[in-house]
């Protein structure tokens, strides 16, 4: 590895109003490492990245490029410099094509006209180097959130940068997608390309990042030589006290197999086929699979958010047909999004209003619902979930991911509901508050409840479930005991090595 | 007090543009001082604000609706025609707010269960009551409402106090206490926030929507029937453009287009400062051609000033955030 310093970070601190972002941060990265930039949220890895990309400036210290000192005025001028990013969350215009897309605001001209033919081919050339499996041509509202993620690390590859930073670029990409991403980091790092690599994902950062640098609280910490430390060391780095960083049962498991809770039969929808299986009262079931299972779309279509086109769910005993989630609702069912934001908080209203939403008739006073009474269970709930600040007048929309997702906890605990359904219920969180929601989950499984929990991740998935259901193409391929639990008997089945 | 005044941030803003409007006028104009004046510019705010009221609670769906002027004309015809008809008193106003609530219904409808975009939905359904207004009365004005009618929604209680005023204040009341204090509100304002997020919270989003749809009309039907009490006729051309009034009053009293946000107190205040304006532009003999400019920079300002207020909103929240 080269060890020529590239990137030289000096003194820079950024103040917001009132808050230190970054305090003092100073470190350097060499060129052609790939380096990891972790720490918890808000320890201000996306503000050192924005202040590196151009959005806003330090408040003081400087930033060395190549030896030069550079100061970027705003985001442009940064990629002129050849500092790229890969978004965590793309944007794309899903009515264009992949090439459109691609090529926005310097398609190639010819007469005048954009000469297609040429943007296409362009276009491809880029996808074909990311050995992507879909075309140029496509319409990107066609394609997978894992797809679209390429187009985002295409768009960045094309720009010929010296720096490619990726801000959680595996958070929405299925395992084999996670896997061509590695092989294209590693490719750019061959050519000399400097890599700035955030990610909650411990395995991700050992596996692939030479050095990681450590951020607590807006101060420089560390940077560790990944070769030489244990993940027990990064964690200790970033959270500052001893995380268990595994989903891992703390409590025997709560599963009576006697009692089911819910039964579902030959279902089928859109995006699934034939999907039987049967939850025990106080289990945690695991679903896993790759993105594009059809997991997410089951759910969907037991809470009654999607339509399904056959078959039955009885829950306690009884035929449940929920047209509408309001039904679920009302027969105890709480389904947890894994698109937060779209999906789960009401940005408009404080924390007390995003708790109280599904049991309002809990604080009516006759036809009138009591603030007061909203409030007082927001404090109580917000307590149980360990919600910070626990202002029951706070913006939800204002709250770091962990926060926000123990608001629609707090909200769903606020029901009466007895099966919660998770969808990626750590997605996009840190360590901290993952820890707190997989105890809650405990917790809520000692209450009698019952969790089916979808998630992508093996460590979680492996580690909280009874019994994990595997998923391909929109069918159960394999239900695995937890005695039998293993990655690589989990993976063989979601990515469909030798059952058919 | 300060949670008080940042919680009310936008009303105070609105009240002391009404001061700023009321001592500026006032300047250039003493009779616009008068009892008789301010009487006036109450009264005239009455329609925009009843109709505005309704239109509040469809925005903060995140909707809107372009058939309220039609749907005055169409309840005022029906209203007059149904007076002549010598219907019991109690039962032509029941039935004069079950039309203007079925009305609201149905473009509740269409937008909810037929998923059509608000403002072609509406657009449509303006067209169409409009066009029914004409129908229902061969396109000629229903003229010689009886008094005992009239009276209903146009004696004074004392002088130079309307009941409509009465009224559109008793309604805002309602109003507020259903968006602040009921279920039905807090599931509109969530549904302004985020539609998706508030159906997988188990909100019957549909039935809130068609709800929302049909409670605004109450306001346009109310104000539709003082319109008969005023005038003592039932004009199937009367209140084109009115949906732009009320829009206004929406706007000024600071609620957001987006949805999700504001509420009936602002519009209440927002009517009675486009009220002024209008009432302060006649008592200074400005053109009426310049009245329509005049308006419309208040409009633009207001809804500026909203986006100014968000941004420090949102730097506060963020600071907040970050302390946290």
């Amino acid at each position: 590895m080269c060890m020529e310093k590239y990137i030289e970070i000096q003194h820079i601190t950024k103040i917001f109003p009132g808050q230190k972002a970054l305090d003092d941060v100073s470190f350097s990265v060499n060129k052609g490492e790939i380096h990891a930039l972790v720490g918890e949220n808000g320890a201000g890895k996306s503000t050192l990245l924005n202040i590196l990309h151009g959005v806003f400036p330090a408040s003081s210290g400087t930033i060395k490029i190549g030896g030069q000192e550079v100061h970027f005025a705003n985001a442009s001028e940064a990629i002129h410099f050849g500092i790229a990013k890969v978004h965590q969350e793309i944007s794309v215009i899903p009515e264009m094509t992949v090439a459109q897309n691609l090529m926005l605001g310097k398609e190639p001209c010819k007469y005048g006209m954009i000469d297609h033919k040429k943007m296409n081919q362009t276009a491809q050339e880029l996808l074909d180097k990311l050995h992507c499996n879909f075309s140029a041509e496509d319409k990107i509202g066609d394609l997978t959130a894992g797809e679209k993620q390429m187009i985002a690390i295409a768009k960045a590859l094309q720009l010929n940068a010296s720096v490619i930073s990726f801000d959680e670029p595996t958070a929405s990409l299925s395992d084999a997608e996670v896997k061509i991403l590695f092989e294209i980091i590693h490719e750019l790092k061959k050519s000399g390309v400097t890599i700035l690599y955030i990610s909650h994902k411990m395995d991700e950062i050992f596996a692939h990042c030479d050095r990681a640098t450590v951020l607590r609280d807006g101060k420089y910490i560390t940077t560790l030589e990944l070769k030489n430390c244990t993940e027990e060391d990064l964690i200790h780095a970033m959270v500052g006290r001893d995380v268990s960083l595994f989903a891992k049962r703390t409590k025997p498991s709560r599963c009576d197999k006697n009692q089911t809770v819910l039964k579902v039969s030959h279902f089928s929808g859109e995006a699934f086929r034939n999907v039987d299986f049967e939850l025990h009262k106080g289990e945690i079931l695991g679903f896993f699979g790759l993105v594009g299972a059809g997991r997410t779309e089951v759910m969907r279509a037991i809470y009654g958010a999607d339509r399904a086109t056959g078959g039955t769910v009885e829950y306690n005993g009884k035929i449940l047909n929920c047209k509408k989630p309001t039904d679920a609702v009302k027969a105890g069912i709480a389904l947890i999004s894994e698109n937060r934001k779209e999906e789960g908080v009401i940005p408009n209203l404080p924390n007390m209003d995003n708790i109280a939403i599904s049991s309002l008739r809990k604080y009516q006073k006759g036809v009138f619902v009591s603030n007061s009474m909203k409030a007082d269970n927001a404090k109580r709930v917000g307590e149980q979930v360990g919600l910070t600040p626990n202002d029951p007048e706070f913006m939800t929309s204002s709250l770091s991911g962990g926060n926000a997702q123990k608001v629609i906890l707090a909200r769903w605990m606020s029901t009466d509901a007895d099966l919660m359904i998770f969808d990626e219920p750590t997605k996009g969180i840190d360590i901290g508050a993952k820890a707190e929601i997989y105890r809650l989950m405990e917790d809520m499984v000692e209450n009698g409840k019952s969790i089916i929990m979808v998630s992508s991740e093996l460590t979680e998935i492996m580690g909280m479930s009874d019994r994990i259901l595997v998923m391909r193409e929109g069918e159960i391929v394999k239900e695995v005991p937890r005695e039998e639990f293993s990655e690589d008997n989990i993976l063989k089945y979601a990515v469909g090595g030798s059952t058919k | 007090m300060k949670k008080f005044y940042q919680k009310y941030r936008r009303e105070f803003s609105v009240v002391v543009a009404i001061i700023i409007t009321f001592a500026f006028f006032g300047i250039m104009n003493p009779a616009y001082f008068s009892v008789a004046n301010i009487s006036t510019i109450i009264t005239q705010s009455v329609t925009y604000g009843l109709m505005g009221i309704g239109m509040t609670c469809v925005i903060i769906t995140g909707g809107i609706d372009l058939s309220v002027g039609s749907v005055l004309a169409l309840v005022a015809c029906v209203a007059a025609q149904l007076a002549k008809a010598g219907l019991p008193i109690p039962v032509w106003i029941a039935l004069c707010l079950v039309i203007g609530f079925g009305l609201g219904i149905i473009n509740g409808f269409l937008i909810s269960k037929l998923h059509l975009q608000p403002f072609v939905a509406t657009m449509g359904t303006m067209s169409i009551y409009r066009g029914l207004a004409y129908v229902i009365t061969g396109g000629y004005p229903v003229l010689s409402v009886p008094k005992s009618y009239r009276n209903v929604f146009n004696s004074t209680l004392a002088p130079n106090v309307s009941v409509s005023v009465l009224i559109f204040f008793v309604f805002a009341i309602v109003m507020t206490i259903v968006m602040k204090k009921t279920r039905l509100g807090s599931h509109i304002y969530a549904i302004g926030g985020n539609e998706d997020a508030t159906r997988l919270s188990g909100v019957r989003v549909v039935f809130t929507k068609v709800m929302a749809y049909g409670i605004a009309m109450l306001g346009t039907t109310l104000a539709a029937m003082i319109l008969v009490g005023r005038l003592g006729t039932g004009d199937p051309s009367t209140g084109q453009g009115y949906e732009l009034d009320a829009i206004a009053a929406a706007a000024i009293g600071g609620t957001s287009m987006a949805g999700g946000r504001g509420n009936i107190f602002g519009t209440v205040l927002g009517a009675i400062l486009f009220s002024a304006l209008k009432c302060g532009l006649i008592t200074m003999g400005v053109d009426t051609f310049y009245q329509f400019i005049v308006t419309g920079i208040v409009i633009v300002i207001a809804a500026y000033l909203e986006i100014i207020q968000n941004y420090f909103l949102q730097k506060k929240s963020s600071k907040g955030a970050q302390k946290a």
